[in-house]
């Protein structure tokens, strides 16, 4: 009795509980491993020099807070620093703590906490499609599907010729315009899978098509059309009492 | 009177059994005893097996050893490994079938020649500790 | 990691201005008004605290442990293990009273806020207290809240106890055991982490790790080095240097301490020994000339460890890597019984009564000044004492110790000519430091931990004349040149003015650089300093200016006691006889003696003086004997027996006269005959001659030589091995290899 109530619990433990922590694809794709280990395009011997116009930018950043607080602005400084290689190699980071006059291992601490610090190579064209609840109800896994196959390249990897690299994100915050993906800088949002077909097509032939929704309605307006504020706006005097 | 004069023969025959005067006296010190019996054999070491069961259990069977064995002087100093195996089981009751009628069934792990024991001398085996030592020492190298 | 603001600007390493701690327990504060004094009760009973006082540091006042993992008295609040959660009673008067210094609180207001009306527990270290609050530290909800840290603490602690080095000791056990569950309701996999590589002396088993962050403080605050850190977040986050790197600092083995659980541990003690089955000796350390108080944990007669022992006034409670690790070389290259030359010269082991009447006879055959000793750095007191005696009985005044003291002007006759007179602690207390010619960081690690804690917290302005080297916080290096030196003396120098502002300054000058020949003009040029920093800075006559700092544990007693510094009268007069007393510095060879010199060595590392030697008397190391060691403050402390010795020498009978005691007490009372102080244990014996000393140093009429001021120990490869135990520590060999080679390089036990 006791012993098949044991065997019953065990039997329905094992059914209901996974045995395994979530892991954000986000923060696999982001590097995976919170160590540095030397690869040939990723150690500390990995050419990185900021240019001129981005010293200057440095400094700007530098002058933004008080004297002797130059460790305030890693996170500006890094991130000028993966706009301009593309993507932080360790070579980078010691770089920026070079710059900021601070210890190599306070920059690897902030880059290693935030994800969209990348510190393995990525491709020319970062593409991130949100997956999250919102997305997904909006048929973001064909999105994801049909980027799969025109690439030919799952989640995480990088096509062969360096171009795209394909990650899963947790929301970025534009679920009025879902599905959307986030290319570089850009938001693409209101997609089909035509429309990102388009959009790869378009990257391919080296041409950035215009950001925003596909669906042809400005910006996060409703879907159906204005709800609200159709006609012109009233004048002076709207809504006053006549005898005023 | 029949017991005091079978008594007086075993006296008598004790005296004489060991080869006069000379043989008694190096029986008496060599073995402590004057005792004879039947001799059942001796072994290719040339070590004499005796027996006399008018004597009490364990002390009825008894080994006079031999003077030299192995290249080994063995008068005086005698040895109880010296009786080689398949007598030592006789020797101690082990078995009533000595190996004069018996002969012994070779075993590999027999030895064929014996071996002088050496315990007591300074080829004997010592124990010695296995754990590594807590204290290594200074060698001075030499030439210095 | 939430670091209080002023530290975090401190750490930054480059940033000169430096802001003290006002929550931080380490920094001395001025005694404040009582009137200022807050009332706050814990757990009922009433206690006045100084405001800004944590809940937690409240709570230790009326002697109430709150179980904390993170918080360590002597680093800087983290706040992140959550273990101190205690629960706050508000006090109802409090909240409506616009009065209260709410301004002084406003960034925690939130925090403050939601104790009141929510009851929130609060991080009992990182929140000061304010007026009324009860802290109740045995409460139900107190006691849930521990509980729930404890049980996330351990969803991803592995349960390897048994196999792990901390077990026993371990705060993690033993919190678990007093605060945490007697189950767990995670049934998920647990985390891992892969372990690093850190260096020869520290052991990672990562994935034990609790994200206390404590190594991470400990690296970049008091050792000053910058290599640890946190990397990722959430769950993944971890422990480490990001890149392969070794954790390599003079002060790294206190992580060990440090570490409240089994993530680091100590490499060459791994898998030897359970605490509870070690003995524990207080004792001291010899290997440098801080003394530092240390703990020497044996089992079965032989050393396992050692561990740091609090002494506020010394080390605190750190000790450095040479002195916790270097305890293995006291098993190896060992003098185990006596030796003697046979015909060929040969050094062959004999009896205790064939050398004891050998060295009689031999010393019977010389008088005066055709016997001579050298003791070297490690002797004690006693030995010295003993030493001395049966030399003066024996007319030769010969005495030399093998580390050198200038000897012009005052020399060694004023005691406050060769002591750190400011003492250690005292480095808190004053605002400006002279270095002389010295690496403090390599030759008195402590000292220099000392300086860099006050750089950080008291605004400590250092200057360095010497090599310029890495003391792990930044100076102002005014050049290595002696001449610099002669300038500051004679007042030239523009830093002159920067002295002439200081309000406490002191002057310290390395051992180091007085071992060269014109020692003499570089101590009165020292003096010289020193005496203008005093009057200009116009401090009491208690307060000491001029300091040396030495390198060797012996020497502060040897010069008390009355030895030559130096050997050059050695040098000068050779004798016939030679006693040699652990002097394994290799200052003198047998180049420099009569060919027919007969020399007797006692010591205990066959090393540099014993290969040389035609006796050789085996003696017992700092933990076999109960010694007494002074240190470069001229403090006198007691080493005791932590293993018998295989091996006592009594010298007494040795010579036809026999010196007239036989005890250690006999000693002792010989010793305060000598000198007093140096059985005054624990106590600083004040010595202030200064003016009288700079008097006579005036009279010195040595020029500078234009050599740059180098100490040898420059970098961390040098600090390693620098005597006949440390020499003959394999430990600190694989030190030096990683060092020089990677910590790749040195080969480990498969099991570690």
């Amino acid at each position: 009795m006791l012993l098949s109530s044991a065997l019953r619990s065990a039997l329905s433990h094992a059914g209901t509980h996974v045995r395994s922590l979530h892991r954000s694809v986000a923060r696999a794709a982001a590097g995976g491993i919170f160590v540095h280990k030397d690869t040939p395009e990723n150690n500390p011997d990995t050419p990185f020099e900021f240019t001129p116009e981005n010293m200057k930018r440095v400094e700007a950043i530098i002058n933004n807070y008080p004297k002797g607080h130059k460790q305030a602005a890693t996170l500006p400084v890094l991130d000028l620093a993966q706009r301009q290689h593309g993507w932080l190699p360790v070579s980078a980071m010691n770089k920026v703590a070079e710059v900021l006059e601070i210890p190599p291992m306070r920059v690897y601490e902030v880059a290693t906490f935030y994800t969209m610090f990348l510190r393995q190579p990525v491709g020319k064209y970062h593409i991130q499609v949100c997956t999250t609840t919102p997305c997904m109800l909006c048929a973001s896994d064909s999105i994801l599907q049909t980027i799969q196959n025109k690439l030919g390249i799952k989640v995480g990897e990088t096509t062969p010729d360096k171009l795209f690299t394909l990650i899963e994100v947790e929301c970025l915050g534009a679920c009025v315009n879902a599905p959307m993906v986030q290319i570089n800088d850009l938001y693409y949002e209101d997609l089909k899978p035509s429309d990102i077909e388009h959009i790869i097509d378009e990257l391919k032939a080296g041409r950035v098509p215009p950001p925003g929704p596909r669906s042809g309605r400005f910006s996060c307006e409703p879907a159906g059309g204005l709800t609200s504020l159709t006609g012109p706006p009233p004048g002076p005097g709207f809504g006053v009492r006549s005898d005023l | 009177m029949a017991e005091y004069v079978n008594v007086l023969r075993r006296a008598v025959s004790q005296i004489t059994g060991h080869g006069g005067v000379r043989g008694l006296f190096l029986q008496f010190f060599r073995v402590n005893d004057m005792k004879t019996g039947a001799l059942v054999g001796i072994d290719k070491y040339g070590n004499k097996y005796y027996e006399d069961n008018r004597y009490f259990f364990g002390r009825h069977r008894w080994v006079i050893y031999t003077t030299e064995m192995n290249g080994k002087r063995t008068l005086w100093d005698v040895d109880g490994s010296m009786v080689p195996p398949e007598w030592h089981r006789w020797l101690h009751c082990m078995t009533d079938d000595p190996p004069t009628t018996h002969p012994p069934e070779p075993k590999k792990f027999l030895a064929k020649v014996h071996q002088i024991n050496v315990s007591g001398t300074k080829d004997c085996y010592v124990p010695y500790s296995t754990t590594p030592k807590k204290i290594h020492e200074w060698v001075p190298k030499v030439g210095q | 990691m939430l670091r209080l603001p002023a530290v975090g600007r401190a750490l930054a390493g480059a940033s000169r201005s430096k802001v003290s701690l006002a929550t931080s327990s380490n920094v001395r504060t001025s005694v404040r008004a009582l009137s200022n004094m807050v009332e706050v009760f814990v757990d009922g009973k009433p206690v006045m605290v100084e405001p800004g006082t944590t809940v937690l540091q409240a709570c230790e006042k009326v002697g109430v442990q709150i179980p904390r993992f993170c918080y360590h008295e002597r680093l800087s609040v983290a706040g992140n293990c959550r273990m101190c959660l205690v629960e706050i009673e508000r006090a109802p008067k409090v909240t409506c009273s616009p009065k209260e210094p709410y301004g002084l609180w406003n960034l925690c207001a939130f925090t403050i806020l939601s104790i009141y009306f929510l009851h929130t527990p609060v991080a009992a270290c990182a929140m000061p207290v304010m007026k009324g609050w009860n802290i109740l530290t045995n409460s139900e909800k107190t006691r849930k809240a521990r509980e729930g840290v404890m049980e996330f603490l351990l969803a991803n602690h592995p349960l390897d106890c048994p196999i792990c080095d901390q077990g026993g000791e371990c705060d993690l056990q033993d919190q678990s055991l007093m605060f945490g569950s007697d189950r767990s309701r995670f049934t998920e996999g647990k985390r891992a982490v892969e372990d690093k590589n850190i260096g020869p002396l520290i052991k990672t088993i990562m994935t034990r790790c609790i994200q206390c962050t404590r190594c991470v403080r400990f690296a970049s605050e008091i050792a000053g080095v910058q290599d640890l850190g946190t990397t990722g977040r959430g769950n993944s986050m971890q422990i480490g240097t990001y890149v392969e790197k070794m954790f390599m600092s003079e002060l790294s083995g206190n992580v060990i301490d440090v570490c409240p659980v089994g993530a680091l541990t100590s490499k060459p003690y791994a898998f030897t020994a359970r605490p509870w089955e070690t003995r524990k000796t207080e004792s001291v350390d010899v290997l440098d000339a801080v003394g530092s108080n240390i703990v020497v944990s044996t089992r079965g007669g032989e050393v396992m460890r050692v561990l740091p022992r609090l002494n506020e006034d010394v080390n605190e409670e750190w000790i450095s890597d040479k002195t916790r690790f270097a305890y293995d070389g006291l098993k190896r290259q060992r003098l185990t019984q006596p030796m003697m030359k046979d015909a060929t010269g040969q050094l062959v082991p004999t009896f205790w009564e064939d050398v004891l009447t050998h060295v009689a006879g031999v010393l019977q055959s010389v008088q005066g000044s055709e016997v001579a000793a050298i003791v070297g750095g490690m002797a004690d007191a006693e030995s010295l004492v003993a030493l001395k005696d049966l030399l003066n009985k024996l007319d030769s005044e010969l005495l030399c110790t093998e580390e050198s003291f200038p000897v012009a002007g005052a020399g060694t006759d004023l005691r406050s000519n060769y002591l750190l007179n400011t003492r250690i602690a005292g480095i808190e207390e004053c605002d400006l430091l002279l270095l002389i010619g010295t690496n403090p960081r390599y030759e008195a690690p402590l000292f220099n931990a000392r300086i860099r804690k006050s750089w950080l917290h008291n605004e400590l302005q250092v200057s360095l004349v010497g090599h310029k080297v890495d003391l792990s916080y930044s100076y102002n290096h005014l050049g290595d040149s002696t001449r610099v030196l002669q300038e500051i003396a004679a007042g030239t120098h523009p830093y002159c003015q920067v002295l002439a502002q200081a309000k406490r300054p002191v002057v310290v000058v390395g051992s180091s650089c007085l071992q060269r020949a014109d020692s003499g003009a570089i101590f009165s040029a020292v003096s010289m300093i020193a005496k203008n920093a005093r009057i200009t800075s116009g401090v009491q006559d208690g307060w000491k200016v001029l300091n040396v700092l030495h390198r060797l544990a012996s020497q502060v007693a040897a010069l008390d006691l009355g030895y030559k510094p130096g050997i050059e009268a050695i040098r000068k007069n050779p004798p016939k006889v030679l006693f040699l007393l652990g002097a394994d510095a290799g200052c003198i060879t047998r180049t420099d003696l009569p060919k027919n010199c007969f020399i007797i060595y006692q010591g205990h590392h066959g090393d540099v003086g014993a290969p040389m030697a035609d006796i050789i008397l085996p003696g017992a190391a700092y933990t076999e004997k109960n010694a007494t060691y002074v240190n470069t403050e001229g403090r006198a402390q007691q080493t005791r027996v932590a293993v018998r010795a295989h091996a006592h020498v009594i010298r007494t009978a040795v010579a036809g006269a026999p010196l007239p005691y036989d005890t250690l007490e006999e000693v002792r009372k010989r010793l305060a005959e000598v000198a007093p102080n140096l059985i005054h244990y624990d106590d600083v014996e004040e010595a202030n001659f200064f003016q009288q000393a700079h008097e006579l140093s005036k009279a010195v009429s040595q020029s500078l030589l234009a050599d740059p001021l180098i100490p040898p120990q420059l970098s961390v490869k040098d600090f390693y091995m620098t005597d006949s135990i440390s020499r003959a520590s394999q430990t600190m060999a694989k030190c030096v290899k990683a060092v020089t080679e990677g910590a790749g390089a040195v080969e480990e036990p498969a099991i570690c």
